[in-house]
């Protein structure tokens, strides 16, 4: 009996002793492994643009890059494209003109699951400085009519590398906030006059005025929505942009698209199903701007 | 579906644990000296897997990960499966003697198999569902045991070979299993898999 | 004398990985670079050494019955530790070594010197008889790191050794798994001929 209890006892302490010890650890560690993983990602992300700080605007797929004076350098988003061997884990840098500034991809020890010597070559910068300054159709494997170099025997690997970074620059490339060119939502003006700083011009062609642009802000379904129009002297809208939104992915971003920001030239557009609290407050929000700044159209 | 079948083929094949991933080499370098006992090896560590793979993954999201514990996983699920593996044992001598007689011998071999252990944490580093967790569990015994099997009979036939006397034994099952592992290598890539 | 050689013996004569065939699932998975193979072969000895200290010293208080589970619960202890105070310091070496980490747990090599070592002698021989078989482990390891290294990406410890056109088309086969096996297989071959020759 004495030895049934002496077993038991043993256990008993061994276990509750060593959780406490374990639990000393986790609770002094824990911390700093989130701290090193931050840093190891804040690491990452300064190798392919030259910011100081990074402003999470997707979880761990897309940042703001913002230098020390607080302005916006442009962004860095995270892909995945479908290499040889699995996923390619791929950080890419964007400037304000939507220009590659550097391209990072994992190494194997990160998760890199390409042919050791053959597919890892896409970490190597000779492949990968090949897409800096880039943009566009440019970044696509020579043999699909861009301008980046193949590895030789890793064709699917440098296909693939090519293919997730313009993915990633069409989808992320509506987020580079920048000081749009008026011109977009203006065609044919050569001239704009500032009327209210960064917010109201005139828009000048042959020194007539034929209308005003305006950059106007308005509450969204997730965050606000900041646009810019161009509106003529009749009061018919000549285009419309959207210079930031952070919408539900997949069905609030559809704001952003042409299709529907085009329809604005006729008319205002119905609500889109699905995302209607957005278009609902961008349609309206167009509407109280160019009632406010009337008087400007005569 | 998509989802199971690509998990099945990636840990059957592509990942396959002996050659790819290097887990469960002391029993497969051990136990492989006949197709028989091969065999049987191969269908306690498949049946085994799959019970540890429900097991733990129940104590990891049931216990230890809603009350913070998640610190003590190494230690729960290798007390765990040790447990899990001695009452198997028990139950099947007891009940079904022609299944304790095909594989029960090699029941507590597998106690400190790494496979095992390294399944359960891969089940949980893959945040992998119960029933993804299933699949894994499952299709990596098999792999285990088709690798198992095929190398126990390329030993067979090696102990009849000559070999130079320093080649002997180790040496040249590691070699045979070296070329074994390249031949799975033409695996990788397949449907994308990684 | 007597000490000297419970440290060698298993830092070479009974050599875990090479002479005794045990410990092998670590030693062929992350021997790849010399760097994850002595990190590795490290976090054993802590393990190891660790382990051997606190069974050695509780030796004589575990009742025989409970022994194994006991064991199996220090060693555990000293594994998570490692787990993650490398996930804190050495993360890009974590992330190469990858589950391996936790397995230390259940490598053989471990419990195997708990129970036929430590739990029956003192302290100083316990320290002694861990060093010598977490250092014959890493040894080991460090070994066959360096071959693949060199052979397979052409370089020691990430410098490049037989200039950058070795760098560039090295022996890929080598840090591929098969190349694990092929070296184990090869060294081994080595050391029975060798061994031979000694004993004739």
């Amino acid at each position: 009996m004495t030895s049934t209890r002496n077993m038991v006892l043993t256990l008993l302490i061994v276990a509750i002793v060593c959780s406490v010890i374990l639990s000393f650890v986790y609770s002094y560690t824990e911390p700093l492994i989130a701290e090193t993983q931050k840093q190891m990602t804040l690491d990452g992300l300064k190798q392919v643009i030259n910011a100081q700080e990074f402003v999470e605007i997707i979880p761990d797929t897309l940042w703001r890059a913002v230098d020390s004076s607080g302005m916006l350098t442009g962004i860095v988003f995270r892909v995945f494209p479908q290499g040889y061997g699995g996923p390619i884990p791929i950080t890419v840098g964007l400037d304000l003109d939507g220009k590659v500034t550097g391209v990072r991809v994992a190494s194997a020890a990160e998760g890199l699951k390409e042919t050791p010597g053959l597919g890892v070559k896409i970490t190597e910068p000779e492949f990968k400085d090949q897409f800096i300054g880039k943009c566009g159709p440019a970044v696509q494997l020579k043999n699909d009519g861009g301008e980046i170099d193949a590895i030789t025997a890793a064709t699917i690997s440098s296909r693939a590398v090519c293919n997730g970074v313009k993915k990633g620059i069409e989808t992320y490339l509506n987020y580079l906030e920048k000081p749009l060119d008026k011109k977009c939502v203006f065609s044919g003006v050569q001239e704009f006059v500032e009327i209210i700083k960064d917010t109201l011009w005139y828009a000048l062609k042959d020194a007539d005025t034929v209308g005003i642009v305006f950059i106007g802000i308005t509450q969204g379904f997730v965050d606000c929505i900041k646009f810019m129009v161009g509106v003529g002297t009749d009061a018919k809208i000549n285009g419309v942009k959207i210079l930031y939104s952070n919408e539900t992915e997949g069905i609030g971003v559809v704001i952003r698209e042409e299709e529907f920001l085009d329809k604005f030239k006729q008319g205002y557009p119905e609500t889109i199903t699905g995302a209607t609290v957005s278009s609902q407050a961008l349609i309206n929000a167009i509407k109280d701007y160019i009632t406010r700044y009337k008087e400007y159209l005569k | 579906m998509k989802n199971s079948a690509l998990i099945f083929l990636s840990a059957f094949l592509v990942n396959n644990i002996v050659l790819m991933r290097f887990l469960g080499l002391c029993p497969f370098f051990g136990v492989s000296t006949a197709v028989e006992t091969a065999t049987g090896m191969g269908m306690a560590v498949i049946f085994v897997m799959t019970l540890a793979s429900w097991i733990t993954w129940i104590v990891y999201h049931g216990v230890l990960l809603p009350f913070n514990l998640v610190f003590l996983r190494t230690a729960v699920f290798i007390l765990t499966i040790a447990s899990l593996v001695q009452l198997v044992e028990m139950f099947l001598k007891k009940y079904y003697r022609t299944l304790y007689n095909a594989m029960g011998i090699y029941l507590p071999l597998i106690t400190t198999n790494c496979a095992i252990l390294g399944i359960t944490f891969l089940n949980i580093d893959n945040k992998f569902n119960f029933m993804n967790a299933t699949v894994f569990a499952i299709a990596t015994g098999i792999g285990f045991m088709v690798v198992m099997i095929t190398f126990a009979a390329i030993r067979e036939r090696l102990d009849l070979a000559p070999i130079n006397p320093s080649l002997k034994g180790y040496p040249i099952s590691f070699i045979a299993a070296g070329l074994m592992a390249l031949a799975f290598l033409g695996f990788s890539g397949l449907f994308g898999l990684s | 004398m007597n000490r000297w050689n419970l440290f060698t013996r298993g830092l070479v004569k009974e050599n875990a990985v090479l002479v005794l065939m045990i410990g092998l699932c670590p030693a062929l998975a992350v021997s790849g670079t010399v760097r994850d193979a002595f990190g590795m072969g490290l976090a054993a000895t802590f393990v190891l050494l660790f382990s051997n200290v606190i069974i050695s010293i509780m030796r004589k208080k575990i009742p025989n019955e409970v022994r194994i589970p006991v064991f199996i619960l220090i060693i555990s202890t000293f594994v998570t530790i490692i787990d993650y105070v490398m996930q804190a310091f050495q993360p890009d070496l974590y992330r190469a070594l990858g589950v391996f980490v936790p397995l230390i747990v259940v490598n053989c090599m471990i419990l195997g010197r708990a129970e036929a070592f430590a739990s029956k002698n003192s302290i100083i021989n316990s320290i002694l008889d861990g060093l010598g078989v977490g250092l014959g482990f890493t040894l080991a390891l460090t070994v066959m790191g360096a071959v693949r290294e060199i052979l397979g990406n052409g370089t020691f410890l990430g410098m490049a050794i037989f200039g950058e056109g070795f760098k560039k088309s090295p022996v890929i086969f080598m840090i591929l798994p098969p190349g694990a096996f092929l070296v184990i297989g090869v060294l081994k071959a080595l050391i029975n001929k060798y061994v031979k020759k000694e004993t004739q």
